[in-house]
């Protein structure tokens, strides 16, 4: 696919996005929406570092509630609106990023990932103890009105998560099919030898952590909005991690489709089983899919498409 | 005489709509009445949630068994919130867009009250909340209603007989150590904990916490003994709970009082675990088994509740949450019956200028929507011999000594001579 078809289509379903919230007056699909939206960036985000360069982060947890703190911070302090909380979460995270990114260059495998996990915990103990961002009580946000092109502000949220999903997407695409994806690429499969065949590793690396934590930031700035009260469990809690991990497994780690397969897959499997099975099954059907793909499918339904197209030419 | 058939003809089909409309009617008017809630029936708060679920239950089968409110049966419409918030707008949303229901309550506890209220705010709905602590601060809202009697100001509520029993002494404590957890009832608490002691004039020499993760409360227990405090207030979920208890015994700290703000040790697994290790400790409590707290219909709820927990593996007692969960559901029963209908603002209006007679007592909410006086009393354990449940049911082991009204006994002070 070419860029621009890429561009045009992205434009197409942020403008469908808009023209739902005119149609469409069930504000439980615009929550239920927002959710699989969010999943589908913050997969995305995921995939930059742990599918292109093999990288795996346990941290998102961390990437989002600090874009969600960072939002509460400006709320608090000058009632800062939407589009400023977006671009400060995206950069406060990207910038923790980079530094985790800087901090941990020579870890590699698990050791990194015990480094994300590490985050999330000194993160939330940080908010945990900063009372003006509400600490361990939590603090309550009010809403701004929505302004005139919506009805609530829901609708507005749910297009403003579409146009971010797909604006990370693009990043993703553009990634994938630049000689930085190419660069990722070579660090997953095989560091040194990228290292000796020139391939700038170090400033790579960096890269995908800062553009990671910023997507993962920018996933977290308008929740304040949406959950209306934020508490450091619901913050950083542990399903971030888990989904924006699994829906990349379960899609494809190599190609910028696979999250969006998965998270809409899992996404929605999930709001189903909130509101009918309900319980902890969420993560129980998470960590099933999650396994059987891992044993069955390691390189998830994209690589099982591939397989059955391969056989067919066969 | 065939002139006379089209006459009966419409007659005849005249009787047949009438009877069409008349089935219409009587099915409009049998509709259920449907209620909805997200309740937290797995993660950190399921054990309580899923009492409050079997005590609304049994308040609906009660209710139906009766006839129903306004003749209509009723119904319930829940989903678990898991005991995390942000499931919390979609399954609201979910209740009113898609589930249509009726009327909504609240799940259990602040944090999943919270992402609920600008829902209810936006469709100005009746909203009854069930134990959240300072949910309207901001907002304001006219038709939010809390069921815990933390009254007009919840912080300060659950220290306020610690402190006030304190300040009868003689001598007088002179010095408060105050810890607990660093989650959101706990620093509530702690807030009003400090308050108390200003104005008492009781001097803090230790004001700390720690994280809700703690495994070992030793090294905490250590540093407040370090500091020697009269008295030291403690407020703390339950596994912090359990943890400074345990560590307090076992590095022998014996301040002249201890407790306070302790959640959990009402369960029946707590009371059971620690049973005489409890004694002397002076706590918070809404209800408890004791001749002062009785009021009509509690006997009869917890007759119903008890084999029902057992059965569905809740807290087979169900003193701390089933209750008020009950009571919850009791005002807005009493509020549609005597409206006689479901218009959310003449509901609202009707449960501000009322006084409803519940299992819990008399409940009488005030501008905010929380109690107009609040009613936490603080209770000592005294006189647990092993770690038998029965004992429990019986009275004068959760003594309330404050305040006066609910009084069913004395202090045991020191904190030394209760645990003889």
């Amino acid at each position: 696919m070419q860029a621009r078809w890429l561009l045009a289509l992205a434009g197409v379903l942020i403008v469908g996005a808009f023209v739902v919230t005119r149609t469409v007056d069930n504000r439980y699909v615009y929550f239920a929406a927002y959710g699989i939206l969010q999943y589908v960036l913050l997969a995305t985000a995921w995939n930059i570092l742990g599918g292109y360069t093999g990288y795996v982060n346990f941290g998102t947890g961390a990437f989002f509630a600090l874009g969600a703190y960072t939002s509460v911070f400006l709320i608090q302090a000058v009632q800062a609106p939407l589009v400023v909380l977006i671009v400060a979460g995206g950069l406060v995270s990207g910038l923790l990023g980079f530094g985790i990114g800087y901090l941990t260059l020579r870890l590699r495998g698990v050791f990194f990932s015990i480094a994300t996990l590490a985050l999330a915990v000194v993160l939330e103990t940080m908010m945990v103890n900063w009372e003006y961002v509400g600490g361990a009580k939590g603090i309550s946000i009010i809403r701004p009105s929505a302004g005139p092109l919506f009805t609530n502000y829901v609708q507005l949220l749910f297009v403003v998560m579409a146009a971010l999903a797909m604006g990370a997407v693009a990043v993703a695409w553009f990634i994938e099919h630049s000689r930085i994806g190419r660069g990722f690429a070579t660090i997953r499969d095989n560091e040194e030898a990228a290292e000796c065949m020139g391939v700038p590793t170090l400033r790579l690396k960096l890269l995908a952590t800062t553009v990671s934590g910023c997507l993962m930031g920018i996933a977290g700035a308008p929740f304040p909005y949406y959950i209306t009260f934020v508490e450091p469990v619901s913050a950083f809690n542990l399903s971030y991690a888990v989904n924006s991990l699994a829906m990349p497994m379960v899609g494809g780690t190599t190609s910028w489709v696979g999250p969006i397969i998965g998270a809409v897959l899992l996404g929605t499997l999930q709001q189903l089983a909130t509101v009918t099975i309900s319980s902890e099954l969420n993560l129980l059907i998470v960590g099933v899919v999650l396994v059987a793909f891992v044993v069955l499918a390691p390189e998830g339904i994209l690589g099982l498409l591939r397989r059955g197209t391969r056989r067919t030419r066969a | 005489m065939m002139r006379r058939w089209p006459v009966v003809g419409v007659l005849i089909a005249a009787a047949f709509a009438l009877s069409c409309v008349g089935d219409a009617g009587a099915q409009a008017t049998k509709q259920p009445i449907r209620i909805g809630f997200g309740m937290a029936l797995t993660g950190g708060l399921a054990a309580n949630g899923q009492g409050a679920l079997l005590a609304m239950q049994i308040w609906r089968d009660d209710v139906n068994k009766a006839g129903g409110l306004l003749g209509r049966p009723v119904e319930f419409t829940y989903y678990d919130d898991q005991t995390n918030g942000s499931t919390v707008p979609g399954i609201y949303t979910k209740l009113l867009d898609v589930d249509k229901v009726d009327l909504v309550v609240s799940g259990y506890g602040t944090n999943l009250i919270a992402p609920a209220m600008p829902i209810v705010m936006e469709r100005k709905l009746l909203f009854m909340g069930l134990f959240g602590l300072g949910n309207n601060e901001k907002h304001k809202y006219s038709r939010y209603f809390q069921i815990a009697p933390n009254g007009p100001n919840p912080a300060g509520s659950f220290s306020e007989g610690f402190f006030e029993l304190a300040a009868r002494q003689n001598p007088k404590p002179k010095t408060t150590a105050l810890v607990g957890d660093d989650a959101e009832f706990p620093q509530h608490a702690l807030v009003g904990a400090r308050e108390h002691a200003k104005r008492l004039g009781i001097q803090v020499v230790y004001d700390k916490t720690y994280p809700p993760s703690t495994v070992d409360y030793t090294p905490i227990v250590r540093a407040i003994k370090a500091t020697n405090p009269d008295i030291v207030f403690v407020a703390s979920y339950p596994p912090g709970s359990t943890g400074m208890i345990l560590a307090a015994q076992e590095v022998g700290l014996e301040p002249k009082m201890f407790g306070g703000g302790m959640v959990g040790l009402h369960f029946t697994s707590l009371l059971t675990k620690l049973g005489p290790k409890l004694n002397g400790i002076v706590d918070y409590g809404f209800w408890v088994p004791e001749p002062t707290m009785k009021s009509p219909g509690v006997e009869a709820f917890l007759q119903k509740y008890q084999p029902a927990a057992v059965k569905a593996g809740v807290d087979p007692l169900g003193f701390y949450l089933p209750p008020w969960a009950y009571a919850m559901m009791q005002v807005l029963g009493q509020a549609i019956e005597a409206t006689k209908g479901l218009d959310q603002q003449k509901l609202a209006e009707y449960i501000h200028a009322k006084e409803f007679d519940t299992v819990v007592g008399k409940v009488k909410f005030g501008p905010d929507g929380e109690w107009l006086k609040h009613r936490t009393v603080a209770m000592q354990f005294q006189n647990i011999k092993g770690n038998d449940v029965e004992q429990f049911r019986q009275p004068g082991k959760q003594v309330v000594l404050w305040p006066d009204e609910f009084k069913s006994g004395n202090l045991i002070y020191p904190y030394s001579a209760a645990r003889k």
